[in-house]
């Protein structure tokens, strides 16, 4: 195995060096991208060119989307999720999205399903069910992310049903309940596989805001040990301790999981410490870009630069740009003329927003390019610095 | 200042309505900016990829008859002078960042070219386009060969600087490879004491061998064995359609920033610069010419010199257009905004080589 990944390392590295010695591009592929593109609009050399079949609504504001991967995807593990890249006005903008789906009805139909919550104001999530219509094309990456249930090695080309060995505790919240829902689908899809306990809290605001609930109640009665539950948050209020001895005491024992949004999983982990919940039990994911609130841009936000993993705050009163903010973290990104000329200082913005002093305008939330000397962030912001 | 013509600065209430008028004018532009400049750039970029296979098929194919080498050179040429204009010196500014296409990037994009583009990106985008011709911190101004102002003194060297420019012009890619090298006095001459480089000398020496070298490679050496019984017509051809290249982007360029009416700055000019201060000086510090749309994308739309230096990171694709709205804000103020016919501003170019050769009379009457 590691013979053949050197050897295929080598040709890769050979090949690469053969590009850009002849073509100066990262690859032939690249190269011959926007001629590739004539024919297949939206092509891309280091992406999956894929179908969609249909956008199905789920409730006010969710819809999912079906989506015939190419034929080279190769497949995911419940839980995982994919980045997403559509062309709107030009521009490639990608987001994170979880499979909603099962590896095993991707097996089975070569489909798979993503759940998407429209973002008020947002420029993406609103758009993309009109656009993708009438079958539009979108990008897939590879699936990424470990959230996936401990021993669930299920890739799809392998439909063996590894019997789960340790009871599961799920804690959703919201949309989060898409990694689950593909987990849940999943377990259905194989049968009898679940030797141990399943439990699944889901949490929602209100009765008509939980998703797949007619799917997660066929599963509960295909599967005898799993049990769903439904907790509206406006009636029984937020995840605590009395919910926990209510809806599953042997939480313990158990692997937890939880998704939803970023406050709900602070909560949910502080709640399970205080029960002394081994840390290793705990497995989770944030999910889905923060709400943009640019009225919010007074507020102190956290910069974090990704792959030198500092991060700092920033002061209200006294607004820095992203490139001062680097260099008073010690990092040293190049830099130029400090006035957003030369362009030297571009970094990606992997998501957040920021205020372009010079063009004096907001970002999008996701991933992008930016230029550091001349944007200040206004909501938390993720840098690949 | 030194300038050619008796036009004062105006005052810095002017220049500051000024600046709200070119603010104004860029962004009425970047709302524009969308679909169409995007799939305008991939179209491009499209012809300059079936020019430059097209091209070195053609080259092979003169075996057949010299009128497909002369065909294949030409395609060559073309290829190279989109790729290096409308296509790499565009994207490298971050024209078409927006798009978020990795391979269209001006961080990432590399060109067919000797010069390493991250060298080129520090010079040229930095140095260049923030001091616009202030004698000591603009390189490019007579990148260190010419003498084409007063700013500097005459030297016995000057009396055949045509025949420097003319040399530099057919070699003028191994000249924008070796500006930077040059500026930093890494072969010889005296070392800079202080230098600004974020890379170390020798990254920087690298740099400039590794990618001149993989020219020279591709060009000179693969291609041509490639097809080895066409060895030397190949490479001939490559030759030749690389100092086609050279002379064209060379001319663009010369037109765009020396031509007799440009202006020249000291460094005390862009103390404490206000924003209306910084476009007064990047409009007297360029000039235009005109033409048909053929001519403005061969020249990467560098024949709107001015509107590049006012917007650098705007499309390209749109300084035509805007370039009219500029022209007449300039007459509003009375700034003055040079330009002409493009065999016009190509003789005052001349002119102004020739002019140089010579000590200005101060200087001779001193001598």
């Amino acid at each position: 195995m590691s013979i053949n990944t050197n050897t295929l390392d080598i040709r890769h590295t050979i090949w690469s060096w053969i590009a850009r010695n002849l073509t100066n591009n990262v690859s032939f592929k690249a190269y011959f991208e926007p001629l590739i593109q004539l024919f297949f609009p939206q092509w891309r050399a280091d992406r999956f060119r894929s179908s969609v079949i249909d956008v199905r609504r789920e409730s006010d504001d969710m819809y999912s989307l079906v989506i015939k991967p190419n034929k080279q995807w190769k497949g995911f593990r419940a839980g995982q999720y994919i980045e997403l890249t559509v062309e709107k006005e030009g521009a490639w903008v990608s987001r994170f999205f979880s499979i909603s789906s099962s590896p095993r009805y991707f097996n089975d139909s070569g489909l798979i399903e993503i759940s998407i919550r429209i973002q008020e104001n947002g420029q993406i999530t609103p758009w993309l069910p009109q656009a993708l219509k009438a079958g539009g094309v979108v990008n897939l990456s590879q699936a990424e992310g470990e959230f996936c249930l401990a021993d669930s090695t299920t890739i799809s080309g392998v439909t063996a049903s590894t019997p789960t060995t340790k009871p599961i505790l799920m804690i959703a919240g919201g949309s989060g309940i898409t990694p689950f829902r593909s987990m849940l689908q999943q377990i259905s899809l194989n049968g009898l596989a679940v030797s141990k306990p399943v439990s699944l809290m889901y949490y929602a605001r209100s009765p008509e805001h939980f998703l797949f609930k007619e799917a997660l109640n066929t599963y509960q009665q295909q599967v005898p040990n799993l049990t769903v539950n439904f907790i509206d948050t406006n009636e029984l209020g937020f995840f605590s301790d009395a919910h926990l001895l209510k809806y599953c005491d042997d939480f313990a024992i158990r692997d937890i999981y939880i998704c939803g949004p970023s406050p709900m999983i602070m909560h949910a982990r502080k709640v399970l410490q205080n029960q002394n919940v081994n840390q290793e039990q705990i497995h989770y994911e944030f999910f889905g870009p923060e709400p943009v609130s640019l009225e919010g841009s007074g507020q102190a936000s956290s910069v974090l630069f990704q792959q030198s993993g500092k991060q700092v705050t920033t002061n209200k009163d006294e607004p820095k740009t992203l490139l001062t903010l680097a260099e008073d973290a010690q990092l040293k990104p190049l830099s130029g003329c400090r006035i957003g000329v030369c362009h030297q200082c571009i970094c990606q913005k992997k998501s957040g927003v920021v205020y372009n002093s010079k063009t004096k305008t907001y970002s999008d939330t996701g991933q992008e390019e930016i230029q550091l000397c001349v944007s200040v962030p206004v909501a938390d912001v993720v840098l690949a610095l | 200042m030194s300038a050619a013509s008796n036009n004062a600065r105006p005052d810095s209430a002017t220049l500051e309505l000024f600046a709200q008028d070119l603010d104004q004018i860029r962004s009425n532009t970047m709302a524009k900016v969308g679909q169409k400049d995007a799939n305008y750039i991939r179209n491009v970029i499209r012809v300059q990829r079936v020019s430059e296979i097209g091209g070195r098929v053609a080259l092979v194919l003169g075996f057949i008859s010299p009128v497909w080498w002369v065909v294949g050179v030409l395609l060559l040429a073309f290829a190279k002078i989109l790729d290096n204009m409308e296509i790499g010196h565009n994207v490298m500014h971050g024209q078409y960042d927006w798009m978020n296409d990795p391979n269209i990037n001006g961080r990432n994009f590399e060109w067919d070219h000797a010069a390493d583009s991250d060298s080129w990106r520090r010079y040229h985008n930095h140095e260049h386009h923030t001091y616009t011709n202030i004698i000591g911190k603009d390189r490019d101004f007579g990148y260190g060969l010419l003498r084409l102002s007063d700013d500097t003194s005459w030297r016995p060297k000057n009396r055949w600087q045509i025949l420097t420019y003319l040399n530099l012009s057919a070699m003028f890619e191994l000249g924008v490879a070796y500006h930077e090298v040059a500026g930093e006095r890494i072969f010889m001459g005296k070392r800079r004491k202080t230098s600004s480089l974020p890379i170390t000398r020798k990254e920087l020496r690298n740099a400039f061998f590794s990618k001149a070298g993989r020219q020279f490679f591709k060009d000179y050496v693969f291609f041509p064995l490639l097809c080895f019984p066409m060895f030397l017509p190949v490479l001939a051809g490559n030759f030749l359609a690389n100092i086609l290249r050279n002379l064209w982007t060379s001319t663009v360029i010369f037109c765009g920033h020396f031509t007799e009416e440009v202006h020249t700055f000291s460094i005390e000019d862009c103390e404490n610069e206000t924003q209306g201060e910084w476009y007064y000086r990047q409009i007297l510090g360029s000039s235009n010419f005109e033409g048909r749309r053929w001519l403005h994308i061969l020249s990467g739309h560098l024949s709107c010199q001015i509107e590049h230096h006012l917007f650098p990171d705007v499309p390209a694709y749109h300084y035509v257009e805007m370039g009219k709205q500029v022209q007449a804000v300039c007459k509003k103020y009375d700034i003055p905004y040079n330009t002409g016919s493009f065999g016009k501003q190509y003789l005052t170019v001349v002119k102004r080589v020739l002019k140089y050769s010579f000590p200005s009379k101060i200087e001779a009457a001193s001598v």
